[in-house]
């Protein structure tokens, strides 16, 4: 119930994030009004990287503890990441076209780190399916979870650390949070929406944590079922083995 | 407004998206439950297991 009453509440503040940033924030002088997709982009873009962080940290506590609650969260945190991620890259093109006159440069050190980070996400929730031993499953996919995490420092400082066509970052310099340059009802937007964002994030990552252990518990239930079965047919002698030698 | 078209597909499958994948998301979860249900059902039916043989 509790969990119903946050997606209602992320639900209307996604609604109210996004009027505001289509209908109340000016646009901007030079970009016009391709410049509302970045409240969006932004923010799922910020949500794709720290659901890889999040998807690294359960697989670090799984290989320490082997609680595959972990796993769980793990594996949620990473379908999650996999869609705000894509969703990054799908606001930055729609951004990027009317801006810099194209969709995707793969030159740019961003670009290319991220589809980066969304391709190693793939890869991670299709490695899960390759086995159907949960410990196993989740010890490759924790491995793998850590790599993916790697990119994310690289992502947020190729700005820095090599030209193209990206603005640098949103907050590289922490004195720019307490004082940002843009005008106050653009950064009233980014943070509008992100906080939406927030509360979407959190009810799609407990409903899809729940499914995972549900998925994990009948996984569960049918090795058992077939243990018994296989214990019930050993212990049962076959009508063969009755019927007497001619 | 200018580059309408981006704006719209920007917006509309950015939050189109988040909205099938939440609708899908519970689908999947009721579905689950359901099954969960059924197969702990099933097991409390079952006869028990002779550990003896």
């Amino acid at each position: 119930m509790k969990t119903r009453i946050l997606g209602i509440v992320g639900l209307l503040a996604v609604i109210g994030a996004s009027v505001f940033g289509l209908f109340v924030v000016p646009a901007d002088l030079n970009q016009g009004d391709a410049q509302r997709i970045m409240y969006p982009h932004v923010a799922s873009a910020w949500l794709g990287e720290l659901s890889f962080g999040l998807t690294a940290l359960a697989g670090i506590g799984y290989l320490w503890r082997r609680d595959l609650r972990l796993d769980a969260v793990a594996h949620a945190a990473a379908e999650v990441g996999v869609l705000f991620t894509a969703f990054a890259i799908w606001g930055g093109m729609m951004w990027g076209r009317p801006v810099w006159g194209v969709f995707w440069q793969w030159e740019d050190p961003r670009l290319a780190t991220t589809a980066l980070l969304l391709a190693l996400g793939i890869g991670y929730l299709l490695l899960r399916r390759l086995t159907d031993d949960p410990a196993r499953r989740a010890t490759r996919a924790a491995v793998v979870g850590v790599i993916a995490a790697l990119d994310i420092p690289i992502i947020h400082f190729s700005v820095i650390w090599w030209r193209g066509l990206h603005q640098g970052a949103t907050f590289g310099d922490p004195a720019k949070i307490l004082h940002p340059s843009a005008p106050g009802l653009f950064v009233i937007a980014l943070m509008g929406m992100l906080s939406a964002f927030t509360i979407v994030w959190c009810y799609l990552m407990i409903r899809r944590y729940q499914l995972a252990r549900l998925d994990w518990q009948m996984e569960e239930h049918g090795r058992l079922g077939r243990i018994s079965a296989a214990r019930r047919a050993a212990s049962v002698p076959s009508p063969a083995a009755e019927e007497p030698a001619r | 407004m200018s580059d309408v078209g981006f704006v719209i597909a920007g917006y509309g499958v950015i939050l189109g998206g988040a909205a099938i994948y939440a609708a899908t998301l519970v689908r999947r979860l009721r579905a689950a439950r359901e099954a969960s249900l059924r197969i702990r059902e099933q097991a409390e039916q079952a006869p028990p297991v002779d550990r003896t043989a």
